[in-house]
């Protein structure tokens, strides 16, 4: 039996690794692996269970991983509107706007959540692999735009709670404020005399916030503290493959599954992050060109009709010809069936056409569906159905 | 075999499990020869190094295998392995019930979540490269010190 963990692999070589300043507490509960250059948490009580909890109540996240980055200067907006694919002058004060770096092709050198925090700050959080890449990038980009880049990741401990209930668990520490923040939206509150910059935003499809808290050595107390306040509603403490599953069942985008400097926003469905206006952006005509034109793969959900599960690089066919192929896929803790993501052709992406997944050498059939995966009216943060707490 | 406790009839290395009427692979796959044929299976430390299995695809019956060679794998959300057939022959019968409990593996790896029955083409040759208990007890000694 040969075991291949893919990216989430398990720790062998632990030379060079960083770890978050929550280590201890996953060293202690949880199975440890490496992500991104930092020995993370891959699971504690089990995947399924850490992926029910978010889905039904509530669960906890360290997510401290990932990059943040400030970019302050009176010329801080300019910079964004030029470097990214969105437009951030009229973003409001405390407002989150998802964006795209793009190369000259189009291709995504990293996808972020920018936060302005006041007229001349913007907050950004990038994913951990790119970290580096996107301040070589933004440096070389900077010029003569009046602007400081300043990398705050390891400063500042960055913790998820996520789950139709994390409301609830959040008032009891920060009082009905909480509840107030409206989704995208940001606000300050104080945490044991730490100022904590607290957004309801997240990566796994239901209501939840993200709590960025700017002083390291606080972290065990919040940590400890939501665990505390959740605790009435089963709170679980989640890792790694929980993220994986819950973003892949609301159908989100992980870079270096979905997106690459390959890939444009436009072939993964991203338009929301893109805003053509007169404003030049790096990236600008070959995005335009795609839109007016048509492009030459675009991204799908599948959903397994037949048993088995998609796996990223697996190949997607249609009448035997291959026609694209699997970027991310595992088996549904919710649907309890094999669910994936992939790049076709685009005249074979319509909703609901049947193409067949070779998985390990079977042909196994799967339909093209919509995301999310899970039913909008019962799951995710605009559901319908009262909670099961 | 009535009236032996369990640590005669297995032993353990750290938290997991190493029956003693077993032999092994280096690949964590188990064998039990039973009236001429094979009953086969992945080991306890297999199943916890995969944690939660979601999905196994079972060989074919008829199928034929062949000693350390796939004959179908075992997946949990996140990995995927494959399982070798510890010995060669042909697949007689399979276990249907992980097509809807794949946790059956790691429940019981040894009893209830066995994956195949093998009718061996060359036995007696082929359990001469397989571990015993000792030897198998001892991979895993030299994999955790690893860790």
């Amino acid at each position: 039996m040969q075991i291949s963990f893919g990216r989430l692999s398990r720790r062998n070589d632990v030379k060079n690794m960083k770890r978050t300043v929550l280590f201890s507490f996953h060293e202690k509960h949880g199975r440890i692996g490496k992500y991104a250059g930092y020995e993370m948490p891959l699971w504690y009580k089990g995947v399924i269970s850490e992926h029910m909890a978010v889905r039904d109540r509530v669960g906890i996240f360290d997510t401290s991983h990932m990059g943040r980055l400030l970019i302050k200067g009176s010329q801080a907006a300019n910079l964004l509107n030029y470097i990214s694919t969105n437009n951030y002058s009229q973003l409001d004060v405390m407002k989150a706007q998802h964006a795209f770096l793009c190369n000259s092709r189009g291709g995504v050198i990293d996808d972020f959540l920018a936060f302005k925090l006041g007229e001349n700050e913007f907050f950004l959080v990038v994913n951990a692999m790119n970290r580096e890449k996107d301040i070589k990038w933004i440096k070389e980009n900077m010029g003569s735009f009046n602007v400081a880049l300043l990398d705050l990741t390891e400063k500042v401990p960055m913790i998820a709670v996520q789950g139709p209930l994390s409301s609830n668990a959040l008032r009891k520490i920060f009082g009905d404020e909480i509840v107030k923040i409206k989704h995208m939206w940001s606000s300050w509150f104080s945490f044991n005399g730490v100022r904590t910059l607290i957004s309801r935003t997240g990566y796994t499809g239901e209501d939840g916030f993200e709590l960025y808290l700017l002083e390291e050595e606080k972290a065990f107390d919040l940590w400890d503290a939501i665990m505390k306040a959740g605790s009435e509603f089963n709170i679980e403490p989640c890792g790694l493959a929980a993220r994986d599953t819950l973003r892949l069942e609301a159908g989100f985008c992980l870079y270096g599954n979905e997106l690459d400097e390959e890939t444009t926003p436009i072939e993964a469905g991203l338009k929301f992050g893109v805003r053509f206006d007169d404003r030049e952006f790096i990236g600008k005509e070959a995005l335009l060109r795609q839109v007016r034109k048509g492009v030459r793969k675009i991204r799908v959900g599948l959903r397994m009709i037949e048993r088995g599960i998609p796996r990223k690089g697996m190949s997607i066919l249609k009448s035997g010809k291959e026609i694209g192929y699997v970027t991310s896929g595992t088996m549904s803790p919710l649907l309890k069936i094999g669910i994936g993501m992939g790049y076709v052709s685009p005249e074979y992406s319509r909703v609901g056409d049947r193409v067949k997944i070779s998985v390990r050498g079977r042909l196994a059939e799967a339909e093209i569906v919509k995301f999310p995966f899970y039913d909008k009216r019962q799951y995710g943060r605009k559901r319908e159905t009262n909670l099961k707490a | 075999m009535s009236g032996e406790n369990i640590s005669e009839r297995s032993i353990m290395v750290d938290e997991y499990e190493v029956r003693m009427d077993l032999l092994y692979t280096e690949e964590h796959e188990w064998v039990k020869v039973e009236d001429g044929n094979t009953r086969v299976g992945v080991t306890d430390y297999a199943q916890k190094s995969l944690h939660e299995i979601v999905y196994v695809e079972l060989p074919k019956e008829g199928m034929e295998v062949k000693q350390m060679k796939p004959m179908g794998t075992a997946e949990s959300i996140k990995a995927v392995s494959e399982v070798y057939s510890p010995i060669s022959g042909r697949v007689i019968k399979i276990n249907e019930r992980l097509r809807e409990s794949p946790e059956l593996v790691n429940e019981s790896p040894y009893d209830e979540g066995w994956i195949a029955l093998i009718e061996p083409s060359n036995l007696d040759e082929e359990l001469k490269r397989l571990l015993t208990p000792k030897q198998y007890a001892n991979l895993l000694r030299k994999i955790i010190e690893k860790k």
